[in-house]
Parts: structure tokens; C-alpha cells; sequence
């Protein structure tokens, strides 16, 4: 699967890691060496654009709001717990 | 079916808190810190949880949502989330990543309470993507068809993509979440899901690819992304 054009890294090689390098887990020195792939290689450049346009989608898809009401729950919960804590101190303490 | 009021006891409080931390029902990722708590008061310590802990009640409602698939269990989840984090929290270490802990918490709580009570069997068609369809994504010979793929997909509504996420494979979705909306490190969404990294590598690579297939689907549906095939076939 290569573009035809001699590169230092193949097609492949970049193919193979674009989700390592998307999510910024490579080592620096791989990330050079893809950067300056991207650079040459247009085919190359639009796939890891893509999959970065599918991270970027997914992420400004699912911000959602907690309700007023859960926020009211969680809070009552907490003051629960730390009821029973307290509990547990007075007796053993 | 009308739904019943929505204020299920979370088990913390039914069996007590120490029973709770005693049946370790979710592992705990960090040892026993001994650091402040005896000398913390609970009053200290309630106030120092929610104002560390709360900020993250969008984010893990979010989470939630995407776990259980409906507001209701989401909330259920959130709340039982934030009670066992709190019972727990003299053993949270100070200073380490406490919105990677909750998260944990988090999925712990969904996999032992609302994935046993789901029990959703594989029941949709995508969950069996063949491997020669993830192959397209691999290739990169149609260029001209990655660049209407990019135009089409950035005109797809959220609700596209959710749904679309909530078509995956649940490993393979959480995984997904866990790295693109809320930008972990690979290492700690290993902690979170309780797997090694490559594993997490594994569902990100497999999750991605279904994902994609499923949303050039949804832009094809939508008039978006015009069927080469289709197209080859008719004059």
C-alpha cells in the first residue's frame, strides 16, 4: 500500500501507527519520523486526518450535562457515607 | 412501563460502608495510604471530596451514559460512583490522578452491577465486522473517496455518532471514550478497564475501525456519502 514514492519510512510503517500517533503515545523520535512522512506523502496525510477527524467527532459528540437532580443525589449520598463514618468513630475511637 | 421513582439505596449505605469496602466488590488501584486521615476530620474530608471529586459529575454522568445507555441506570451509576469514591476516598493518595480513580470506580461499578443486569447479547449486525472491511481503512489508494469520506463524516449530528458509538462493542466503545473524549494515556485506561495496554491497543484498533464503517454508513444514509458502488453499477 504505498503511494509509489520512495520514503524513509513506508506507507505501511505510517499506516500501521497512525492511531499510536494520534493519541500522542509514540516516542518522539518515532513522531519525527512520521511528521516528516506526512510531510511528503499527501494520501498518507488525508488517512491520519481522517481518523483524527473521527476522534475529534466522537469527542465533541458525547459532552453531556449531569441533571440538577443528580447532582442533588450524589451530594446526599456523600452526606450518608459520612454519617456512617462518623458512626464507625464514635464507636471504636 | 412507567418508571418507577428513582432513588434505588445504593448498596454502600444498605450494608454499611465498611461491609462495603470489606466485600472489595471493585479493586482498589492504590494501597493503603496512612498520609492524613487520622488526623482529617470527616468534616475535612467531606469537604476536600467535593471539592475535588464533584467537578468531575458532567464527565462521569457523560460516561455513564454512554456505559448504560439510558439517563436513568446513568444516574444510578453516577450516584453509586460517588458514594463508594467517597467511602473510600482516606485511601485515595493525594496528588496522584484522582479523575483516573473515579473513572475506575466508575467502570468497576458498571461491569459488576449494570452489565450483569443488561446482559445484552450481541444483537446488532456491526458487531461482526470481517476483518477485510477494517482493511479499507488501511489502504489508502482512493484518495479522492478519504476526502468526500471527511466532508461527509463532519456533517454528521451528534446523535449520529452516538448512536454509531453505541453500536460497538462495549470494550471496544469504552476504550474509544476513554481515549478520545476524555484523553487518557493508554497506561491509565490499562488501570481503568483492569487490562494490559496492549489489549487497550487492541479495542482502540478494532473499535475505530467499526466505528468508521458504521459512520460512512450513517453519511450514507443521510445522502452524505454517495455509494461508489452503486454509482459504478448505474449508467
Amino acid at each position: 500500500m504505498s503511494c509509489g514514492k520512495p520514503h524513509e519510512v513506508d506507507c505501511s510503517q505510517v499506516l500501521e501507527r497512525v492511531y499510536i500517533f494520534i493519541d500522542n503515545e509514540l516516542a518522539t523520535a518515532d513522531c519525527q519520523q512520521i511528521q516528516q512522512h506526512l510531510d511528503e506523502c499527501g494520501p498518507c496525510l488525508r488517512a491520519v486526518d481522517l481518523e483524527r477527524l473521527v476522534k475529534a467527532l466522537v469527542a465533541r459528540s458525547c459532552a453531556e450535562s449531569a441533571p440538577d437532580a443528580l447532582r442533588q443525589r450524589v451530594m446526599f449520598s456523600i452526606r450518608q457515607v459520612q454519617l456512617e463514618i462518623s458512626d464507625h468513630r464514635l464507636k471504636f475511637d | 412501563m412507567v418508571a418507577a421513582a428513582r432513588c434505588r439505596p445504593v448498596p454502600v449505605f444498605s450494608t454499611g460502608y465498611l461491609a462495603a469496602l470489606d466485600r472489595r466488590q471493585w479493586p482498589l488501584p492504590l494501597p493503603v495510604m496512612t498520609d492524613q486521615p487520622q488526623t482529617e476530620s470527616v468534616e475535612e474530608r467531606t469537604a476536600r471530596f467535593e471539592s475535588d471529586a464533584l467537578i468531575y459529575l458532567d464527565q462521569l454522568y457523560s460516561a455513564a451514559m454512554r456505559m448504560t445507555r439510558n439517563p436513568q441506570d446513568a444516574e444510578d451509576l453516577v450516584q453509586e460512583t460517588y458514594a463508594k469514591a467517597f467511602a473510600a476516598f482516606h485511601q485515595f493518595k493525594q496528588g496522584t490522578n484522582l479523575k483516573a480513580w473515579l473513572y475506575r470506580i466508575l467502570t468497576n461499578s458498571f461491569i459488576n452491577t449494570y452489565r450483569k443486569k443488561q446482559r445484552q447479547p450481541a444483537q446488532d449486525p456491526h458487531e461482526q465486522i470481517e476483518d477485510w472491511q477494517l482493511a479499507r481503512a488501511e489502504s489508502h489508494t482512493a484518495v479522492g473517496l478519504k476526502s468526500a469520506e471527511m466532508q461527509a463524516l463532519e456533517h454528521l449530528p451528534d446523535s449520529d455518532v452516538k448512536d454509531a458509538l453505541q453500536q460497538i462493542p462495549e470494550d471496544f466503545r469504552l476504550a474509544v471514550y476513554l481515549a478520545d473524549v476524555e484523553g487518557f494515556a493508554y497506561k491509565e485506561i490499562a488501570e481503568i478497564m483492569g487490562t494490559p495496554v496492549g489489549t487497550v491497543m487492541s479495542r482502540l484498533h478494532r473499535g475505530r475501525g467499526q466505528l468508521r464503517t458504521l459512520l460512512a454508513d450513517y453519511a450514507r444514509e443521510r445522502g452524505l456519502l454517495r455509494d461508489e458502488l452503486k454509482r459504478e453499477v448505474s449508467p
